[in-house]
């Protein structure tokens, strides 16, 4: 929990992350797993061990002020996992991270619009959802609508009827209005057109500008080399590397690079093998009409 | 605790809103809007009122002089409206964090909330039930009176509340982890709903000759205290409408023990319900 109080007095790191650990059970048998949510807790049982999945686990960084830290790895290393746990609304099972000062929401698709209220309810009702008083909303009200391009026309219509284009658009124009010094940013850069685009760089150019704290996931190389002096990659649940972008980049680059070749040379063991398999069977011809017999047999008994 | 506590205070505008937010989404497509939260009570208590007061002619288990005072169709109408929000509560309880997950999992705020604005969005629904309710105490003849104002009305409101809320804590975090908990209400409403006295005064259970026990037992759901206490606020004074200091105890106790062990499972939950949101 984040008070104002440490964010009077700090003038260290902005968020702090000691050793953490994040935990999913896989393949739970639920009934069993509730009863020991409710014997141990949050420290659970030691010896059920097995079939635990760590996202994440013993991870450790500090960002300071004015930092924009770009994460990078590949799809379900954790890298949104990380961001929610900063964000406040994951909780880690182990360790401990520590944010001094207000964090702005999640950045993320959608916003947390309702559908079925229209896109000026929904400003309104998010905007105070994350602190904005009405007079703020209603002083930025139009620029908000003005950045996010939405048609006068049709910003009283319920937001279910607008293009998921919009609704980024909007939650993006609503979000960059927030003045929390930090935000967390999670891949919403890739949606919108190339004009709209622009006007998102120069958003967030504008906010780092102000001595905005800022941590980023994305997988677009170009974004991350503009915004960020800092690059953490994740690799396999765990800090691979806190470096500069560049460095991180680049050593997300070779990693790649070698799994797409080992892959590369698997596919063709694989084809190999098949070709050779296929020869076989060509040789032989009999698996063939066995094959089709069970197929025949089942056909048989579906109907 | 105590810093939890003030978190979730400092976020009650969160949940103005969630609640004003709630009830613009429900009316918002009908034409009729608002007007419907006083609608659909009156056709129900209508509805009620012509099965059980004009076809039925029911007087059952009602003292005799209590007629005067709006009889048993007063008692009928002092019954249902809260128990029409009480099981709104509980059938809305499992997906009071399901239906925010989007908000929960962006915002940081004291999950509590949620759950808070449920049962808010309801009290504000329950409010607006007494201009029906009022309506048939003025034609029946229903009276006021200090000690039902002062006493039983305070203390029935704070009390169906209080239960309302640490039921709804309890489901919605279970609910996320284990969904069948949702069909299991919907049953669990219906037996209630016999089992809390609302078509009959509890005395009629009490005065019956069921084994001791039974009665006890009937007695300790603390429903049954909590909804005498809503038709005692018009007929005080009389001693079968009144809950027993048993009914009495089990009500307070039980709705504050609700509240506890809801809050207890939420906290205990929280953090496996974020994985799963």
């Amino acid at each position: 929990m984040a008070s104002t109080y440490e964010a009077a007095v700090t003038s260290g790191p902005v968020i702090e992350a000691k050793g953490l650990g994040v935990k999913f059970a896989v393949n739970r048998r639920r009934k069993r797993s509730l009863r020991e949510m409710f014997i141990h807790g949050s420290k659970r049982d030691p010896n059920a061990e097995g079939n635990e999945f760590w996202p994440l686990r013993d991870v450790s960084f500090d960002i300071a002020k004015g930092d924009c830290v770009g994460i990078v790895g590949k799809n379900g290393t954790g890298k949104s996992t990380l961001l929610k746990m900063i964000a406040g609304v994951l909780l880690p099972d182990e360790g401990k991270v520590s944010v001094h000062g207000k964090v702005a929401p999640l950045l993320e698709l959608r916003a947390g619009f309702n559908d079925n209220l229209t896109g000026r309810e929904n400003v309104y009702l998010v905007g105070s959802l994350h602190g904005m008083s009405e007079k703020e909303i209603d002083e930025r009200f139009d620029d908000i609508v003005d950045f996010a391009e939405v048609k006068p026309k049709f910003i009283d219509t319920p937001v279910r009827h607008y293009s998921s284009g919009m609704k980024v658009r909007l939650g993006f124009a609503l979000i960059s209005q927030l003045e929390h010094p930090i935000m967390l940013v999670d891949e919403v850069l890739a949606v919108g057109d190339k004009a709209f685009k622009r006007k998102c760089y120069e958003a967030i150019d504008r906010m780092l500008a102000n001595e905005r704290t800022m941590v980023l996931v994305s997988h677009n190389e170009k974004d991350l080399r503009r915004f960020c002096n800092r690059g953490l990659y994740i690799k396999g649940g765990a800090l691979a590397l806190d470096t500069d972008i560049d460095s991180a980049l680049a050593a997300y680059n070779e990693d790649t690079r070698v799994e797409i070749e080992e892959r590369k040379k698997k596919d063709e063991a694989k084809k190999k093998r098949a070709e050779a398999a296929e020869k076989k069977v060509e040789a032989e011809e009999k698996p063939e009409t066995g094959s089709e017999d069970t197929g025949g047999k089942d056909g048989g008994q579906a109907a | 605790m105590a810093s939890r506590t003030l978190a979730v205070w400092e976020h009650r505008k969160v949940v103005g809103l969630l609640v004003r937010r709630d009830l613009k989404v429900k009316y918002q497509q009908s034409v009729l809007g608002y007007a419907w939260t006083m609608l659909e009570p009156l056709a129900l208590t209508l509805v009620y009122y012509f099965v059980f007061g004009v076809v039925l002619q029911a007087n059952r288990g009602m003292p005799e002089d209590a007629g005067a005072y709006g009889g048993y169709v007063l008692f009928l109408v002092a019954g249902i409206l809260p128990w029409t929000t009480f099981g709104a509560i509980l059938s809305e309880a499992p997906r009071a964090m399901i239906t925010h997950s989007k908000l929960i999992t962006t915002m940081k705020v004291p999950r509590e909330i949620f759950p808070m604005a449920t049962v808010g969005t309801k009290f504000i629904e329950y409010v607006l039930t007494w201009p029906v309710l009022l309506i048939f105490v003025f034609s029946l003849g229903g009276r006021f009176t200090w000690e039902g104002m002062l006493l039983w009305l305070p203390l029935a409101v704070v009390l169906t509340f209080m239960f309302g809320l640490g039921v709804t804590l309890f489901l919605s975090a279970v609910n996320v982890l284990l969904r069948d908990v949702e069909r299991l209400t919907r049953i669990l409403t219906r037996i209630l709903f016999y089992g809390s006295a609302i078509l009959f005064p509890a005395a009629m259970v009490l005065g019956s000759g069921a084994p001791g026990w039974v009665k006890t037992l009937y007695e300790i759901n603390p429903l049954v205290g909590i909804f005498q206490m809503h038709r005692t606020v018009w007929f005080p004074g009389f001693e079968e409408l009144t809950p027993s200091p048993l009914a009495l105890t089990s009500a307070v106790v039980g709705s504050i023990l609700m509240f506890v062990i809801g809050y207890w499972t939420f906290r205990r939950l929280e953090m496996s319900v974020l994985k799963e949101l």
